[in-house]
């Protein structure tokens, strides 16, 4: 069942599908008036027409683990909270600065639309990190699913491809995953992108290979009769879905070694950089949603030294992903997106860090219909609050969904019953698309 | 257990050599006349069991027997349950199952509701053959080798369940899977991304009091009160390695707090770190009081917590004068890693003489204002708690809160400490909590499937002195425990009843665990080296230590990992010899007699760059791209943070990884110990035993033969085709 689920193809196909897995495996879905009543008092703004929507068809979210300090790269002030760096001029009169770390991607400015008035309420790791994937605050009774795999749900399994809908790279994990979706549809983390998807060519010949798996699923017959449980099956799926990918041409796009030594060097030679080469190989070949994980955002000491190592990092790979996008054409139906789990405190501390700060932090988009050179909401002279525009988590959940095309009113029962919707009832920011 | 009648005519036909020693054996004779020697061991339903010499179990239907044997085994008594062996153990556990028996009927009103068959009892009783797989993965961590399978079924006595049960609880097996266990749950890493603090003593210390079987309460007491660095010597020679808990969260003494107090009493209190919480009644309030017990408390020493406060500048002051008379040295290559080396020496726990914790800047509500000072003071659960004696600490004296907290915690009376580990230890044993998700015990009563049970579960904790090896043996001789998993599916979030233990996938650990078993067979004896070369080489007493010195060490401690790599080598068929591999035989013999023995730890075999050592032994966690990482091992951040969930990556590599090709190598230890006999048929046994830990079926071994028949590679073809499949996998 599951992984039919997952070939789905077409709307109708999914309509059928989704009626039959309400019964089996408990998932109903409120769609027309019942679900619309829900957000109702929200009066939606997204939509077919709404700007933006659906503009985005794929999704690159670059993920900045650790608390990304907001004043020191999209937020800079020139006040008592400065930091150590001068700001440099950005492109346009809506950004005006970026964070003086970050000279190459304010050259790139007129691509980025940066939301400055992100808050939440959570200063910790990994509540900040899971209520930013998934826009929900996390519970210790359900786990709610990463964007991506909302996507695969509403829009489904895409087309013609072996290739994943969702990818990680740079971690070995893909928690929280499908969440309270089927676990097939958890996105495939990537640990190493120089690596790519280890593992994938047979040590045996061919024919010994399919000898082997046969073998395996005539001993395993009588066990998995026995034990007809969700986990087994999802497992033998897995296999089924792997066995797929190893035949497939697709798979070349996890290959960075097809990429020119002067297009690997301008990503930047790190895992961040090859990061995000990968991910657009892996975009310009279908997948829809990847991930792309930075470390060492955690700048409680010397963020002086810290941010001149990530911010030169994040500067060379997050530009070089624009040009390279916009000159392959890509650009305007790729969203790139990048969010941390919180800010950081606008004084230093006594050890020349800063240390984590969830009321004001920045978020930023580019692509995809994406308003450039563009600052939406602002926070006061020292970067402590938001002044204007204040943009929760769920908002800005709601707004890569929005961009993605997914019906963020749209009410989905789990498993267990409870409604759930993309971005946990936020309103997108449709302001930052053209 | 095979119910199969084909299985039948297999025993009758084989089953014909006497046995006169076994008492209980005897000849059984079905309708057509055909005779095989067994003995009774119980009537299930229709079906009868007996066990043949060999020590399996077959189930049959009773029809076929002859009318005589079966009028004669409806005579026979049940053979008495393995762990009625032992008196008191047997007593608590039978005490449990009442409770467990009791509960069952609760699940049939929603099954009814559902269309499900009602439960009217425990599932059926395990065989021997999924028992000793079982116990060895549940307690050791680990499949149980050919040999540990083969012992166990020709072991006899009622109590041979209890007998293997006390057996694994004793072995390594048992320390590293619990370590691996409590690791997890607390986060424990290597890595405390502080400059050169590691948590290897931190490590080393859980270890030590996991082999001694420290009472649960005795370890968290220790970890809430240590003071000093992670690598201070004690007066026995040990490290205060207990000071890792909170070191392993400097800086962020609200987070850990919140994981205190989940972890510990499972109260999730997360969101009121930062506002009440919204379905519970924990407030921000409550939060940061509970917090003022460690607001005296520093995990960063600064200079006003040294005699002569901080030397860190006048040491990197002589430092720089004497490096720069040696015209060898670049002071710029080495100032950053001096001064790092030097500043790790700063991550130790110190009480200071004020309670300094204010309620945050953004604080709200109308029972204090921002910037307010928080008196330390405890949470209840009930009214009632206000007279329970663990509320009865002192708060005066600001630099002992932390122990006030710390006896109130532990405290057997605490409202939720001893449940809060009695239940994480059932879900150990069945997959399940009583009340699921174990973080989560704020309402027992209603979240959990059986209320008396937990509380019998906490007061079982209480009764045994918290002695976590004692508590788990009781559960593991329970008949809950000891019954069939559950085959129908659970849906998450659904309250289960424990008829069984849940099917449960193995853990990362437990996977990669058993394929070291695969290829090492007893993989305890090897273990890392030099552990504790950190902790000496990483010690600066910053008071008294001179410039020189600090030179020396810092020189020891860039040479730990050089160290590290001249301990690797030794090859994949000296494995399963009982002799440890010395590293200067690496590339001398070919069999593991020629290898030199040595006796202790610190050397281990390499297969492909893959250090072949229990999991527990490796980097914790182990690095991105490893088995363990790609089978879902936990990254240390979350609470119990691993995963289950499959993925491609992890299914290549059960297909095509290094793994894979080094069980299904002819060095590997299956095929040598296949080699030691000679007939197909026994090798197809022997292969079965080693991987599956049971006996091929009568259809596995038409298979096998056809298989054989092939072609050279059909061993291998096989090996791979069973460690890839669920059954190996899942853990029944």
């Amino acid at each position: 069942m599951k992984s039919e689920l997952l070939r789905l193809n077409d709307y109708n196909r999914r309509e059928f599908m989704l009626n039959a897995a309400r019964t089996t495996l408990g998932v109903s879905i409120l769609s027309g008036l019942g679900a619309r009543m829900a957000a109702a008092e929200g009066a939606s703004n997204s939509g077919p027409g709404t700007p933006g929507f659906g503009k985005a068809k794929r999704v690159i979210y670059l993920w900045m683990g650790g608390g990304m300090t907001h004043i020191d790269t999209f937020d800079p002030k020139t006040g008592a909270t400065k930091g150590f760096n001068d700001p440099v001029k950005a492109k346009g009169d809506s950004i005006q600065y970026l964070g003086g770390y970050l000279p190459k991607l304010a050259e790139v400015s007129d691509k980025l639309a940066i939301i400055r008035s992100m808050s939440s309420k959570t200063g910790v790791h990994e509540s900040g990190t899971y209520i930013m994937k998934t826009g929900y605050e996390p519970r210790g009774t359900i786990v709610h699913p990463v964007m991506g795999v909302w996507a695969t749900h509403f829009l489904g399994r895409i087309k013609d491809k072996t290739l994943p809908d969702s990818v990680i790279v740079n971690s070995g994990s893909s928690y929280p995953g499908s969440g309270f979706f089927p676990p097939a549809m958890s996105p495939i983390p990537i640990s190493n992108p120089e690596s790519g998807l280890q593992n994938i060519s047979p040590t045996a010949s061919d024919v010994q290979f399919n000898k082997r798996v046969s073998l395996m699923n005539e001993f395993d017959s009588s066990f998995r009769k026995k034990f007809q449980t969700e986990d087994v099956k999802a497992y033998t799926e897995f296999y089924d879905e792997t066995l797929k990918l190893m035949k497939s041409e697709d798979l070349k796009a996890f290959d960075l070694s097809q990429e020119s030594t002067d297009t690997r060097e301008k990503y930047g030679r790190n895992n961040f950089g090859q990061g995000c080469l990968l991910a657009r190989r892996l975009v310009e070949n279908g997948v829809r949603f990847v991930e792309v994980q930075m470390g060492g955002w955690d700048m409680h000491n010397t963020i002086d030294n810290a941010m001149t190592n990530n911010g030169n990092t994040l500067d060379t790979s997050f530009s070089a992903l624009i040009q390279d996008l916009e000159s392959k054409g890509l650009l305007d139906s790729t969203l790139i997106v990048l969010g941390s789990e919180f800010g950081r405190t606008p004084d230093i501390n006594e050890n020349d860090g800063r240390d984590h700060y969830p009321l004001a932090y920045s978020t930023v988009f580019a692509g995809a219909g994406v308003k450039g050179g563009y600052a939406y909401g602002s926070t006061d002279k020292e970067g402590r609050r938001p002044a204007d525009k204040q943009c929760s988590p769920q908002d800005f959940m709601a707004t890569v969904g929005h961009a993605m095309g997914l019906p963020v009113d749209e009410v989905v029962m789990s498993p267990s019953n409870r409604p759930f919707t993309v971005g946990d009832k936020g309103v997108p920011v449709t302001d930052i698309f053209a | 257990m095979k119910t199969k009648t084909t299985l039948l005519a297999g025993i009758f036909a084989a089953g014909l050599c006497m046995t006169a020693s076994a008492e209980d054996m005897r000849i059984w004779t079905n309708a057509q006349g055909r005779q095989v020697n067994a003995s009774f061991v119980r009537l299930e339903g229709e079906n009868i069991i007996l066990k043949t010499a060999e020590g399996v179990q077959h189930s049959f239907p009773l029809a076929v027997l002859s009318a005589e044997d079966q009028a004669y085994a409806k005579t026979l008594k049940v053979e008495q349950p393995a762990f009625l062996a032992n008196a008191t153990v047997a007593q608590a556990a039978a005490r449990v199952d009442q409770l467990v028996a009791n509960g069952l009927i609760r699940a049939n009103p929603d099954r009814a509701k559902k269309n499900l068959p009602p439960i009217k009892s425990f599932n059926p009783a395990l065989s021997d053959e999924q028992f000793v797989r079982r116990v060895y993965l549940d307690i050791a961590g680990r499949i149980p080798n050919h040999d540990e399978v083969v012992a166990f079924q020709k072991s006899s006595g009622a109590d041979k369940r209890s007998r293997l049960i006390d057996q694994l609880l004793d072995s390594d097996g048992y320390k590293t899977h619990l370590f691996n266990y409590l690791s997890e749950m607390l986060r424990v890493k290597d890595n405390f991304e502080q400059d050169n603090v590691r948590g290897t003593p931190y490590i080393g210390w859980l270890k030590e009091q996991v082999a001694k079987n420290r009472p649960w309460n005795e370890m968290v007491y220790d970890m809430m009160t240590a003071t000093g660095k992670m690598w201070d010597k004690k007066p026995d020679g040990s490290y205060n390695g207990a000071a890792g808990y909170l070191l392993r969260d400097a800086g962020m003494p609200l987070d850990n707090l919140a994981n205190t107090l989940t972890v510990f009493l499972g109260t999730d209190v997360a969101c009121a770190q930062c506002h009440d919480h919204p379905f519970a009644d924990w407030t921000q309030k409550q939060f940061y009081e509970m917090a003022a017990f460690f607001g005296a408390t520093t995990t960063r020493l600064g200079g006003q917590d040294f005699a002569k406060g901080d030397r860190g500048k006048v040491l990197m002051d002589e430092i720089e004068k004497m490096i720069a008379a040696n015209p060898s040295l670049d002071i710029r290559r080495l100032r950053n890693g001096l001064q790092n080396y030097i500043g790790a020496n700063r991550s130790a726990i110190k009480d200071r003489p004020m309670n300094t914790l204010k309620l945050p800047h953004d604080y709200k509500y109308k029972d204090g204002k921002p910037g307010d000072p928080v008196e330390p003071k405890f949470v209840t659960w009930s009214s009632a708690d206000k007279n329970n004696p663990a509320y009865k600490q002192s708060k005066k004296n600001e630099e002992k809160l932390r122990e006030s907290f710390a006896s109130w915690m532990t405290h057997p009376q605490n409202p939720r400490f001893a449940m809060a580990i009695a239940n994480r230890m059932w879900k150990r044993a069945f997959g399940v909590g009583v009340v699921d998700p174990v973080t989560n015990l704020d309402n027992p009563d209603e979240d959990g499937s059986n209320p008396e049970l937990i509380k019998h579960l906490a007061s079982e904790m209480v009764r045994v002195k918290f002695d976590l090896k004692q508590f788990m043996r009781i559960v593991y001789n329970t008949r809950a425990y000891q019954s069939e998993a559950t085959t129908e599916n659970i849906p998450m979030g659904e309250k289960y009843y424990f008829q069984g233990p849940m099917l449960r996938r193995m853990s990362a650990e437990q996977a990669w665990d058993s394929y070291m078993t695969l290829v090492l067979g007893q993989p305890d004896q090897f273990k890392a080296p030099l552990q504790d070369l950190y902790a000496k080489s990483i010690d600066l007493n910053l008071d008294t230590v001179d410039a020189k010195t600090v030179l020396i060490k810092y020189d020891a401690y860039r040479k730990i990992q050089q160290k590290e790599n001249e301990l690797m080598g030794g090859n994949l068929d000296m494995a399963g010899g009982d002799m440890m591999m010395d590293g200067d035989s690496k590339k001398g013999g070919s069999k593991a007699a020629e290898s030199t023995p040595s006796d202790g730890p610190g050397k281990f075999l390499t297969y492909e760059g893959m250090r072949l050592l229990r999991s527990a032994e490796l980097p914790q966690p182990a690095p991105g791209g490893h088995f363990l990482t790609d089978f879902g091992q936990s990254p240390r951040n979350l609470i119990d943070g691993s995963t289950k969930i499959g993925n491609v990556p992890q299914v290549l590599m059960m297909m095509n990884g290094k793994a894979q090709k080094m069980l299904t190598s002819p060095d590997s230890l299956v095929f040598r110990t296949m080699e030691k006999v000679r007939d197909p048929s026994e090798k197809v046994e022997t292969m079965f035993l080693s991987i599956m830990s049971r006996r091929p079926t009568m259809n596995e071994k038409d298979i096998a033969k056809r298989v054989l028949a092939q072609g050279e590679d059909g061993y291998a073809n096989m090996i791979w085709a069973l460690i890839n499949t669920r059954e190996f996998m899942f853990i029944q």
